[in-house]
């Protein structure tokens, strides 16, 4: 019988090295988020509170999928790009992915508790009131790299707005930021997304 | 064990001065010589991975150059940058390559103040030209009365997007006129690289290679089989012919095979480790006949480091900007490196000027002003009311005259793993620099207001960087010995076949980018050690 992710932590901790359970868990996290699970449908459903209406259902699946990727790539410990003036080096932190899949998992179960239902079958103005409430003890004050978002909703949403993609959407132009552009084409102004 | 290897030249360091003086004595004619190049890190990924480092280092923030440093190297003081490398730090530099202007090289004639160079404008405008063929700058030329130059640039210069056209409108309203910045990135497939196609990522890394680095100078010497180049080769000290004042041999370490002492044997020593390891090394180098270093009988090796401080801004303008189009790409001007004292109010100020379009304070936000927190189309909305008008950024760099006690010096309390005392910088300012430095600085931000009044904006924020840029000197030229450690080609006053080239021999670091001026200086060290070899 396969070992639930909860069941899986529960043994490694008292089981296995530190350094051994953190990987472990980070890629067991990985698989619930990207599996037909809870937290999977209910990373789905947070996407419909915090993204723009504007992106649609497969806009936001799209997000939603780049943001499981994104996840699912992280490296503790990898060099960070080193800035002037100062000797030090900086190497990427512990995965954030198991507490954020943690926080879905609340969300669930705040759902279940309030509603008797799981977070993906609630309306969006019942998950919306969910989230609202489990967000007081992030920091809000910027919207920050995904890495360093305290809250699974506040990562999904820097994700997307740090996207070339949001850009163009907030700007209704393919500007296309950072990707391969024609020199020639710098001069002009960008042109409407489609349907602008 | 010891092994022993012996060289026409000896080249250590292969960072972007290092690259110009291979290619010129590898290249530039005459008799074949042995070149040995000793670079104490590894080599850089290859050209066919750097888009997947870019992907990385945009979705991550993580290096694309992964382990570019040394172990063990925390240096006190305000370092540059951590890399050593195959390339040095041009493997991350922003590709930017403006000249000094003439002004830079005798400020001391001109304004009474800092010390002049033993060399002119003139001398190094042919180098420069040559050192913006090798990299490849695109580039237009501004009014010649601002921008002197003989020859038009290689490549022409890449174009003003969108953004710096209504950018390049706006300042003419405030009586500056600007253009497109040099910049070695190709505006044209060039050198057997592509042409730019706006990744914007130039620093920290070009996936396709259209911003030149040393790493391709480095790939087609290698192919050529014109030099030797030795990674992971750690240079120690470089020791002198017994009772002679010429160098005899450099001891290096091989960081694969450390107990083994190797000692490279060569007619001539080309020091480019730029403004830290050039200095370290010759300090590093004491020994009988050079008691406090070699080329040290001044006691200035690691005196009057210099660089740069800039002033920055945030400029609100009424203007429908879209940041992205090519933000890396800038306006900028020599109007205020050109001035007379009498433009200045009597006093000593130099700087130039850039402009970007910027994103400052126009990214998404979750928080309304009053601090709620804003969700799905909340922040959408938000953002695009607060992008339709844009931002500007502007910068000045200003001349900074360096102190004496503006120093490397060797920290026997911080030792690498073979037991050397590393660096310990601190720069400091000469004292007319310190007393003018809240002049200038609000001189500068009066130009950014009376730039900002002229396009019906406001500044949005100031801010001061203390580190000074494109640092410089530390083994500076001059004709007098006393003064100076190597003279105006970069060869020590104190030993025949010992050079010392790029940034390090710097006089002064003016108000620019000071690559390209590394660069013209290397090239003219390089044709003069050229002909002495033969």
């Amino acid at each position: 019988m396969p070992i639930s992710r909860r069941a899986f932590l529960a043994w490694a901790a008292s089981s296995l090295p530190a350094v051994t359970i953190v990987r472990r868990a980070h890629a067991a996290s990985v698989a619930a988020l990207t599996s037909t699970g809870a937290p999977a449908a209910t990373l789905r459903a947070l996407a419909d509170v915090v993204l723009p209406s504007e992106l649609g259902a497969e806009g936001k699946t799209r997000v939603v999928d780049s943001f499981r990727r994104w996840m699912t790539g992280y490296r503790e410990h990898a060099e960070l790009t080193h800035g002037y003036g100062t000797s030090r080096i900086r190497y990427s932190g512990p995965t954030p992915v198991t507490r954020w899949t943690s926080q879905l998992d609340s969300l669930d179960t705040v759902a279940r508790t309030q509603f008797r239902s799981p977070f993906a079958s609630l309306s969006v103005e019942r998950r919306e009131k969910i989230v609202r409430a489990a967000l007081p003890g992030a920091r809000l004050d910027r919207m920050p790299g995904v890495g360093d978002a305290d809250h699974v909703a506040v990562a999904l949403l820097a994700h997307f707005y740090a996207s070339p993609a949001a850009t163009d959407l907030c700007y209704g132009v393919a500007i296309g930021r950072e990707s391969c552009r024609p020199l020639a084409r710098a001069s002009r102004r960008p042109l409407p997304l489609h349907g602008a | 064990m010891r092994r022993v290897i012996e060289t026409d030249i000896c080249i250590i360091g292969s960072g972007i001065s290092a690259a110009m003086v291979a290619e010129r004595l590898a290249r530039g004619g005459g008799p074949r010589r042995d070149i040995v190049v000793l670079e104490a890190g590894d080599d850089v990924p290859p050209l066919g991975n750097r888009y997947a480092l870019r992907e990385r280092s945009l979705a991550y923030g993580e290096s694309p150059w992964p382990n570019d440093h040394l172990d063990g190297y925390e240096v006190e003081g305000p370092l540059q940058s951590r890399s050593m490398c195959v390339g040095g730090l041009a493997m991350h530099w922003g590709g930017v390559t403006p000249r000094f202007s003439p002004e830079d090289f005798r400020v001391h004639s001109l304004f009474g103040v800092g010390h002049d160079w033993p060399i002119s404008y003139d001398d190094l405008e042919p180098h420069y030209q040559e050192a913006e063929e090798l990299l490849g700058v695109a580039g237009e030329q501004g009014p010649s009365a601002m921008d002197p130059r003989a020859k038009p640039f290689p490549m022409p210069a890449l174009p003003l997007t969108y953004n710096l056209g209504l950018l390049e409108d706006w300042v003419e309203k405030a009586g500056i006129t600007m253009w497109s910045q040099p910049s070695a990135k190709n505006s044209v497939p060039y050198g057997g690289r592509a042409q730019c196609c706006r990744n914007d990522t130039c620093a920290p890394i070009c996936p396709i290679g259209a911003k030149y680095s040393p790493d391709f100078t480095w790939s087609a010497l290698r192919a050529a089989n014109r030099i030797q180049l030795r990674t992971r080769t750690l240079v120690r000290r470089l020791v002198l012919a017994p009772g002679t004042a010429r160098v005899s041999h450099a001891v290096a370490v091989e960081r694969d095979r450390p107990r083994d002492a190797l000692e490279v044997h060569a007619r001539q020593f080309v020091v480019a480790g730029g403004y830290v390891w050039s200095a370290h090394l010759l300090l590093l180098s004491a020994q009988p006949g050079a008691p406090n270093g070699l080329a040290n009988r001044s006691g200035l090796v690691g005196k009057y480091l210099t660089g740069h401080r800039n002033v920055q801004g945030f400029v609100a303008l009424p203007l429908r900007l879209y940041p992205g189009i090519n933000e890396q790409h800038s306006l900028v001007t020599k109007q205020f490196m050109r001035v007379t004292p009498a433009e200045t109010g009597g006093r000593y100020v130099r700087h130039d000027l850039r402009v970007w379009e910027s994103a400052f304070g126009r990214g998404a936000r979750l928080t309304t002003d009053k601090g709620a927190l804003m969700l799905g189309d909340e922040i959408l909305r938000d953002w695009r009311e607060r992008t339709r008008t844009g931002v500007a950024r502007v910068r000045a760099y200003y001349d900074v005259i360096p102190d004496r006690a503006s120093e490397l010096t060797l920290d026997s309390s911080h030792r690498n793993a073979w037991g050397d005392p590393l660096p310990k910088l601190a720069f400091r300012d000469d004292p007319v620099s310190s007393e003018l430095r809240p002049y200038t600085e609000e001189r500068i931000r009066a130009l950014f207001d009376r730039m900002a009044r002229a396009g019906g904006g406001t500044v949005l924020r100031t801010n001061v960087d203390e580190f000074q840029d494109h640092p410089a000197g530390g083994c500076r030229m001059g004709d007098d010995p006393s003064t100076s450690i190597v003279d105006s080609y970069g060869r020590a006053h104190d030993h025949e076949n010992l050079w010392i080239v790029g940034a390090p021999t710097s006089v002064s670091c003016g108000c620019a980018n000071a690559t390209l001026t590394f660069c013209a200086l290397a090239l003219r060290s390089a044709g003069r050690l050229g002909a002495r070899v033969g």
